[in-house]
């Protein structure tokens, strides 16, 4: 009895598997052709010494993990640092700032559209675009709009500061400019959240006095969490995956302490013929991110969220 | 019953619909080819390929054969090369047809080394002489001195550019076109420091840009096509003649010298390096008058009359201590591994480097490569040509090393360190060294 109700069930998982066959294998053969045999194809450079045009591929070992990790003149720690620092100073900015404007904009009666266009703006702009107003901003002379305020309308330095060309500054560039172009995004995220907070929780607020900060805090802070988390966790892989702003404002200088990850993966691979080394970065930020996404999903208790949400 | 019919064609629908995207991108020619030797403009390169590979040996000189060049000139140079160039080959070539495919020069060599991965790289290129050794290195070119009479070509360059070329004993590529870079001066400028010429000797203008408070020389930043010219200028060596070792000559005592003393220049505002300071460009500074003199390629004599007109004129570059100092440039043009027209490719490369070709591109400022147009009319007849030839006779290569991007980039951080670090000179050129010298055994 028992074996032929297993075999109907057999039949019946059979038939909706031939069914659904002919709909998913378009996508299938797409996603084994340009994600998973390139993924598989750069988990084996990683360990090769991978000649591109001679097409060898000789297996080596960890030997271009160990000289990426040991080399006298590796930039990775460097870059390393960069992107952990880059996703602790602009995933804050970016969710507070997301969060205030979209607080500021459902508030308002008249305009929203405007505003909510204005702030998503930077974010559809062209990088490269922006990359040159931001070199241009960060001129080390007078002709860049800092230093300007900073040296001949505010006086608050006497020399001009090479923004560009030096370890910190550069960096912050770099943050600035993620930041600047993010919190549109972000804001767009929470405008919708707030939308779904019943105006039921405002009107009892207002009834037992609370002051706007009081809402805000109260009522606006707890009801989006679940979009905080989801920003969160998208900003802190993104910060991964920085490279257009380090290579159009500093190019890793100077000697590579302002580079990325990405940036350094670049520059091995395409500057230096150096395949191996590129994959074994790539396959070094993919674990980064994996473990940053597991300790953030069991720190933050995402995979409870929805639970939580539901009792 | 119906619902079992709707299921069968629905997904007999899907079906269709896989197979003829499948077929979509499936690699098969449809084209029509007239294997008759006269191909219409319309045929496609594959079409043309399967036309030449269908003809046979018999009919070899009716093979339609199309070869692709990439290049990265600029406009001018681009408008020459097709209106000029290509009707003289194609005259002399009427079955080789080359599709010139213009570059983005910042992103070029990116765009070789993303062909070499996929196998697409074009016939035929025109590159940076120092990528040459890095190309030839990875296996990407072909060497010419298998081909009958390379031995007899090139005996007719000029050597320095040859060189260029030389990877492990062999030749992969002809050389197109140099340069180095000479002093562009703006007279108008050098009158309000007292000169009323460019200065022969580097002394005499320092000693006159001393007296007044503003930048006089620009020098766009710390890399090496920049920077070298002033560094051995002043004295500075980078390696050993054979280029096998850095370390005792790159940081010898004359090495830190002639750093110290571009130091000493940017802080007496005498010497301004635009990465540094962040001041205007050379090129638009050098017109408005706000400095008198930067070194620069021939590309920037684009119409010498409108320049003269502004009082800006080709000059040599002034001579320190008695010496004088340039840099070497050009390009070469080399084959490709996996072009499948190899003697058409070698036909090409010897047309592009022949007498008529190189007289051709000189008027957009292309300087030849061949030892007998050096003293050609139209090379010393002309105020920029002319200056640029001589200048080369003082005028250095970078270190020719497959691994050259690493070394101008060790470079650029020491100075990078140097100038806006305030990093101690000695120190830093040692550390150099040692990282070039590691590049130069491999």
């Amino acid at each position: 009895m028992s074996q032929a109700r297993k075999k109907k069930k057999w039949n019946k998982y059979r038939k909706g598997i031939v069914a659904a066959l002919p709909f998913i294998t378009p996508g299938l053969v797409l996603v084994c052709i340009f994600v998973l045999y390139p993924m598989l194809f750069t988990l084996r450079i990683a360990f090769s010494d991978y000649q591109i045009v001679k097409r060898e591929i000789s297996w080596i070992g960890l030997d271009n993990f160990i000289h990426v990790l040991t080399a006298k003149n590796s930039s990775f720690w460097y870059a390393f640092r960069n992107n952990l620092l880059y996703a602790l100073v602009t995933t804050p900015c970016i969710i507070f700032l997301g969060l205030f404007f979209a607080y500021l904009i459902n508030n308002l009666h008249k305009g929203k559209t405007i505003f909510k266009v204005g702030f998503y703006l930077p974010v559809i702009t062209s990088w490269v675009i922006v990359g040159l107003v931001f070199q241009y901003l960060f001129n080390s002379s007078n002709r860049g709009l800092i230093n300007y305020f900073i040296v001949d309308v505010l006086h608050l330095s006497k020399d001009y500061i090479p923004w560009l060309l030096r370890e910190w500054t550069g960096n912050a560039a770099i943050w600035i400019m993620g930041i600047w172009k993010n919190t549109g995004w972000a804001m767009l995220i929470y405008t919708a959240a707030l939308q779904g907070i019943s105006k039921d929780l405002y009107e009892a607020a207002s009834l037992d006095g609370a002051s706007s900060w009081q809402r805000f805090k109260g009522i606006v802070v707890p009801m989006v969490r679940p979009t905080t988390y989801f920003v969160l966790v998208n900003m802190v892989i993104g910060a991964f995956n920085v490279f257009i702003q380090v290579m159009l404002l500093t190019s890793g200088k100077p000697n590579g302490t302002t580079s990325v990850l990405q940036y350094l993966l670049y520059d091995k691979a395409f500057n230096q013929f150096k395949f191996g080394e590129a994959s074994s970065i790539g396959l070094m930020t993919a674990i980064a991110i994996v473990i940053l996404t597991v300790i953030l999903n069991k720190g933050l208790k995402l995979d409870t969220v929805d639970k939580e949400e539901t009792v | 019953m119906q619902k079992r019919v709707a299921k069968l064609l629905s997904m007999l629908l899907v079906l269709i619909l896989i197979l003829s995207s499948l077929s979509g991108c499936s690699n098969k020619n449809t084209t029509n080819v007239n294997t008759g030797g006269d191909n219409k403009k319309g045929s496609t390169k594959e079409a043309n390929d399967k036309a030449s590979e269908t003809t046979g040996d018999t009919a070899k000189n009716e093979e339609q054969i199309t070869l692709t060049f990439w290049h990265t000139y600029g406009d001018g140079e681009e408008a020459q090369f097709t209106n000029v160039v290509l009707p003289m080959w194609e005259q002399a070539h009427p079955n080789i047809k080359i599709d010139a495919v213009r570059q983005d020069g910042g992103q070029f060599h990116q765009m070789i080394v993303t062909a070499f991965g996929t196998g697409q790289t074009p016939d035929v290129a025109r590159i940076d002489i120092v990528k040459t050794a890095s190309y030839a290195k990875q296996g990407g070119l072909v060497a010419l001195d298998s081909f009958a009479d390379f031995e007899a070509i090139k005996a007719n360059f000029l050597d320095g550019p040859l060189s260029t070329n030389l990877y492990k004993g062999n030749y992969y590529g002809l050389p197109l076109d140099t340069n180095c870079k000479a002093a562009v001066v703006n007279k108008n400028t050098l009158a309000t420091i007292g000169l009323d010429q460019a200065p022969a000797t580097l002394e005499e203008f320092i000693a006159a840009a001393e007296k007044v408070s503003a930048p006089l020389i620009s020098v766009s930043g710390v890399g090496d096509w920049d920077f070298y010219p002033y560094f051995w200028l002043f004295g500075g060596t980078l390696t050993d003649a054979e280029f096998t070792k850095a370390s005792g000559y790159l940081d010898s005592q004359a090495s830190i010298d002639a750093i110290n003393k571009i130091l000493e220049l940017n802080q007496k505002k005498i010497l301004t390096i635009k990465e540094v300071d962040g001041t205007a460009d050379a090129w638009d500074g050098i017109k408005t008058g706000e400095y008198a003199m930067f070194f620069e390629g021939p590309w920037y004599f684009g119409s010498y009359e409108d320049n003269l007109a502004q009082g800006i004129e080709a000059a040599l570059i002034p001579t320190y201590q008695g010496r004088s100092a340039s840099v070497v440039g050009g390009e070469n043009i080399v084959m490709f591994h996996t072009g499948k027209h190899q003697d058409a490719a070698y036909e090409f490369l010897k047309f592009m480097s022949s007498e008529e070709v190189q007289l051709a591109m000189l008027e957009v400022g292309q300087i030849p490569v061949l030892k007998d147009l050096v003293n050609n009319e139209k090379v010393t007849g002309n105020p920029v040509w002319s200056i640029y030839m001589k200048q080369l006779e003082t005028a250095k290569a970078r270190i020719p090393s497959p691994s050259n991007d690493e070394i101008g980039s060790i470079w650029s951080n020491a100075m990078t360190n140097i100038f806006i670090n305030k990093a101690d000179v000695a120190s830093e050129l040692q550390s150099a060294a040692a990282q070039i010298d590691a590049l130069l055994v491999q």
